[in-house]
């Protein structure tokens, strides 16, 4: 059994300028222990889909339309919030982009951690005190003793985000969730965090789901990555078929639009033409489609669903088997993904087509 | 050749703890208008304390012979129509003043926060209804409001207190609100939710102590205004209610028929409730500055 299994999973945003259709049918399978990154530019539906996994979105606005989130064979959907509550923090544990602002600046550090603990452990503040000193230890601050009693202030950003996963992993939850853990530290602080990070989490046999849109952390950090765009998984692989062969236009784009060390001096970086569409309107066609090189008319009309690349293939959703997943109608060749452009004579992008579809 | 300097990350380098109010009062201290207001404050305090101490005559008892005079050694501020020291009326006057203002915005402040706290933590329908009333009670002139309090309630200091009290509980309710709403989306209180924090721990322990440091500000701001109230009933007759007391207002009231023959009458009592307004908006003002993690150094 799948200790997380998210199966179309639909979020909607009411804003006084219209429905934002955040995710949009997002399914994707978590083995226990497993890592699995989300990837996607800002504004894709990543942060969101993890905010409606732990029902912690906006509210009233950010509601959840559509879907199924099982944790442990529990729908976490059909919950009511104090069962939410007692789940949050000790089986399910999250980690915030910027720990400048994710704890709490009147409380000091031991205050936060203490109560953290004794919110879902019967134990007395002492011993809370304890485990909180042997976190922090074990996160690799200096003197927790002395520590425990300064706020946040007087923490650096790298020092906070230690805290913050110290505070995570406190009650040993099966999964983490990790948004853009390392995205507000300094690149020197970066590794060290994600280091520490996918360590404990191996140590202690935490599932992570590791949020970013930095291809080269997911790179070092999962063996499984899904690619959002729009609200939509375009592609999904083990992280090292991913990397190797990518096959969605977007996955490709996104690879060439970051600087490589084994680039070519005087190589260019070649971006991702145009804008991630409004998510105001719900998408005709293939999201990705006005932005897309290989596109044909098809692409205009109907929106592709993540499937196999052979259609025959048996579907594996989790582990290191994983099946290579695209949602594509006119896939990149292996050649024409290393060169970042269409290589068929004489193809050019399919224009928009001029009647209205919406 | 001297060694250039060493550049050092401050941020890491654990200072000896110090919590966030002992920074703000370091800073107050080093705010000179701050400083005047608490003095002017001080000198009021300690004059309505040790007002029997001080005053050579009781503030109730005067002889008309003695009426009507000049300041004078043997009367500092004068006598008021009735003989009465003047000195010790505006000193046993502090004492009605200060209490009422003080006790008149804490009233404010606890309706204030509990109306801005439940509406705030609760949203929704509860915050909606809430808002609404506060919205009407905005409305009103908040002089006004107190004035319909007193003539509903009649005379009496507690009756006052509440007047003032409840004409400011709105500005408190809404100032709470916002803040809270603010907070609400605040990175460290979505945080605090993921840890699986309950809604009231979330409220009490992490938004509530975040959002106190406007309320102190706005307290501070509203004894000053309270003290100019309290003595504005006083000068409509809606006052303490009993002649013998002396209130600053009342004594306004009671002197401006001789303000051409008797200036000082007017010009005692009214120093004392400009003084002390002052006193309390400059130590708000301070306050406001001392607290603001903006201007943090």
């Amino acid at each position: 059994m799948n200790l997380l299994s998210v199966h179309d999973l639909i979020v909607r945003f009411r804003t006084h300028d219209g429905t934002v259709h955040a995710v949009n049918g997002v399914s994707f399978d978590l083995n226990e222990g497993e890592t699995l990154g989300l990837v996607g530019e800002s504004g894709c539906g990543k942060s969101v889909t993890n905010l409606a996994v732990m029902r912690l979105l906006p509210s009233p606005a950010g509601r959840i339309e559509g879907g199924q989130v099982v944790f442990e064979g529990q729908d976490l959907l059909s919950l009511d919030e104090s069962e939410m509550r007692d789940l949050r923090g000790k089986e399910i544990a999250m980690i915030f982009q910027d720990p400048m602002t994710s704890l709490n600046p009147v409380l000091t550090i031991e205050e936060q951690m203490v109560e953290t603990i004794r919110a879902h452990r019967r134990v007395s503040k002492a011993e809370a005190r304890a485990k909180t000193i042997e976190l922090l230890s074990t996160v690799g601050i200096p003197q927790p003793e002395s520590r425990l009693r300064n706020f946040p202030h007087q923490f650096s950003g790298g020092m906070r985000q230690r805290v913050m996963i110290a505070m995570a992993l406190a009650l040993e939850p099966k999964l983490l969730i990790a948004d853009e853990p390392t995205t507000a530290l300094d690149v020197t602080i970066q590794a060290q965090v994600l280091e520490l990070l996918s360590r404990l989490a191996a140590d202690r046999g935490t599932a992570v789901i590791l949020i970013t849109h930095d291809l080269g952390v997911v790179a070092g950090m999962t063996k499984r990555t899904n690619v959002m765009y729009a609200g939509f998984v375009v592609e999904s692989a083990t992280t090292a078929d991913l990397f190797a062969r990518p096959h969605h236009p977007y996955t490709v784009g996104l690879l060439h639009s970051m600087p490589r060390l084994d680039a070519q001096p005087g190589e260019p970086l070649i971006p991702i033409e145009g804008t991630p569409p409004d998510l105001r309107f719900a998408p005709v066609g293939c999201p990705f489609a006005p932005r897309c090189a290989w596109r044909v008319d098809r692409c205009w009309r109907e929106n592709p669903v993540l499937e196999p690349m052979q259609p025959t293939q048996e579907i594996v959703t989790t582990g290191l088997q994983a099946t290579h997943r695209i949602a594509c109608w006119n896939q990149p060749t292996a050649e024409e993904a290393a060169a970042a452009r269409p290589l068929r004579p004489g193809f050019t992008p399919a224009a928009p087509p001029t009647e209205d579809l919406s | 050749m001297t060694t250039p300097p060493v550049a050092i990350e401050v941020a890491s380098i654990p200072r000896t703890s110090r919590g966030l109010w002992r920074d703000a009062f370091r800073r107050l201290m080093r705010n000179g208008p701050a400083i005047v207001g608490m003095v002017c404050i001080a000198i009021f305090v300690f004059g309505a304390l040790l007002a029997p101490l001080i005053a050579r005559y009781d503030p109730t008892i005067g002889s008309l012979a003695d009426g009507r005079q000049g300041p004078s050694l043997a009367h500092l501020m004068g006598t008021d129509l009735q003989g009465r020291d003047e000195f010790a009326r505006v000193l046993y006057g502090a004492r009605i003043s200060l209490t009422v203002g003080v006790v008149a915005v804490f009233f404010g402040l606890v309706g204030g926060t509990l109306v801005g706290a439940i509406a705030g933590g609760a949203g929704g329908l509860v915050d909606g209804v809430l808002m609404r009333v506060v919205d009407v009670l905005l409305a009103v002139p908040g002089i006004l409001l107190a004035i319909g309090i007193v003539a509903w309630l009649g005379h009496g200091e507690i009756q006052i207190m509440l007047a003032v009290g409840i004409s400011y509980s709105p500005i408190f309710a809404r100032l709470l609100r916002g803040s809270l709403l603010a907070l609400r989306e605040s990175d460290y209180v979505i945080a605090a939710r993921s840890m699986g924090a309950s809604p009231t721990r979330i409220l009490m322990r992490h938004m509530l102590p975040n959002a106190l440091t406007p309320l102190i500000v706005q307290a501070t701001l509203a004894a000053a205004t309270a003290i100019i109230d309290v003595a504005g009933l006083g000068f409509l007759g809606l006052g303490p209610g009993d002649p013998r007391v002396a209130e600053w207002g009342e004594m306004l009231t009671d002197s401006s028929k001789f303000l051409q023959s008797a200036p000082y009458l007017i010009l005692f009592p009214g120093a004392a409730i400009v003084i002390s307004a002052i006193g309390f908006n400059l130590l708000g003002d301070g306050l406001r500055e001392a607290l603001d993690p903006r201007l943090k150094r």
